[in-house]
């Protein structure tokens, strides 16, 4: 298993300006949820690790592994 | 989003914030990711013969395209699917392309916003005449990638066995990431194929806009 999947907190990978993204981050903080979040347009290392999990963010990576893309009633943004 | 709407209101576009946009060399030096994604699409832009003999011959029109300010952030995949294409126009007509990075200048964007005012969809291609009078617009991508997508949750729908009332947004989460996946694998064999159908909307654009026939 990747070791970015052995966090105690899920990852979420965003970009800054995405809807989607923007409205998770919201309800995330919302309910009080702590993540680790990782820009994926700051790095192309940090894009490269998203897209080994999806095609679109937000991309959650639970700590037990289960991958989920996307959020709301969008498909997302492509990366 | 269909073909390009006028909804919006396109003040024209002041000579000196226009300078103020990117060449191409410096979007993709300040781009901090998919420097290879923007340098394979411009290798492979699927513009023909005709295509750039149409461009030409509008661009050489006296109230036709000079200038082309494109919106683009170098994260998004419709931006390095589609900007290299205006690239390459602007390359085969002689057009000033300006590049500006849509999260750092919101006034812009938000005269081309797409889904009825809602999404800040890029790329955005627009066409100016040598003056800066705006002649028309291109947002995101095709109106047949737009039916494509809505073709494919039609169809994940049926494959899957999901409501047909099924959406993105009424899911539970373990349908919904198969919900998800179903449509980006009926989508991904179409991507080079709605490339081509941006440069033919590109055209009809310019056509309907010029009042010139759409041949090359």
């Amino acid at each position: 298993m990747p070791d970015e999947t052995r966090s105690a907190a899920p990852i979420v990978y965003t970009i800054r300006g995405c809807d989607a993204c923007v409205k998770l981050l919201r309800k995330w903080d919302a309910e009080h949820v702590v993540y680790e979040e990782r820009h994926v347009e700051l790095s192309q290392n940090v894009l490269d690790e998203a897209r080994r999990y999806g095609d679109l963010v937000p991309i959650v990576v639970w700590p037990d592994g289960r991958v989920e893309q996307g959020f709301g009633d969008t498909i997302g943004c492509f990366i | 989003m269909p073909l390009a709407t006028t909804a919006v209101t396109h003040p024209q576009f002041k000579s000196a914030r226009f300078a103020q946009g990117l060449s191409y060399a410096d979007f993709l030096a300040q781009a901090t990711v998919n420097r290879d994604k923007f340098d394979e699409s411009y290798r492979s832009v699927p513009l023909t013969d005709d295509d750039l003999s149409f461009f030409r011959k509008v661009a050489g029109l006296p109230h036709g395209p000079a200038k082309i300010l494109a919106i683009a952030e170098a994260w998004c995949g419709d931006v390095y699917r589609e900007l290299p294409t205006a690239v390459r126009i602007a390359e085969a007509t002689g057009m000033d392309l300006r590049i500006f990075l849509r999260d750092e200048n919101p006034d812009i964007m938000d005269e081309f916003l797409s889904n009825d005012g809602k999404s800040r969809a890029i790329p955005v291609f627009v066409f100016y005449t040598a003056d800066l009078q705006y002649i028309t617009h291109f947002a995101e991508r095709s109106a047949s990638a737009h039916a494509g997508l809505a073709l494919a949750k039609d169809e994940a729908i049926v494959r899957l066995n999901l409501p047909k009332t099924a959406t993105f947004g009424n899911l539970p989460d373990a349908e919904r990431q198969a919900f998800l996946r179903e449509v980006i694998a009926r989508i991904k064999p179409y991507l080079d194929q709605w490339r081509k159908d941006a440069v033919k909307e590109i055209r009809e654009l310019l056509s309907s806009a010029l009042k010139v026939p759409n041949a090359g």
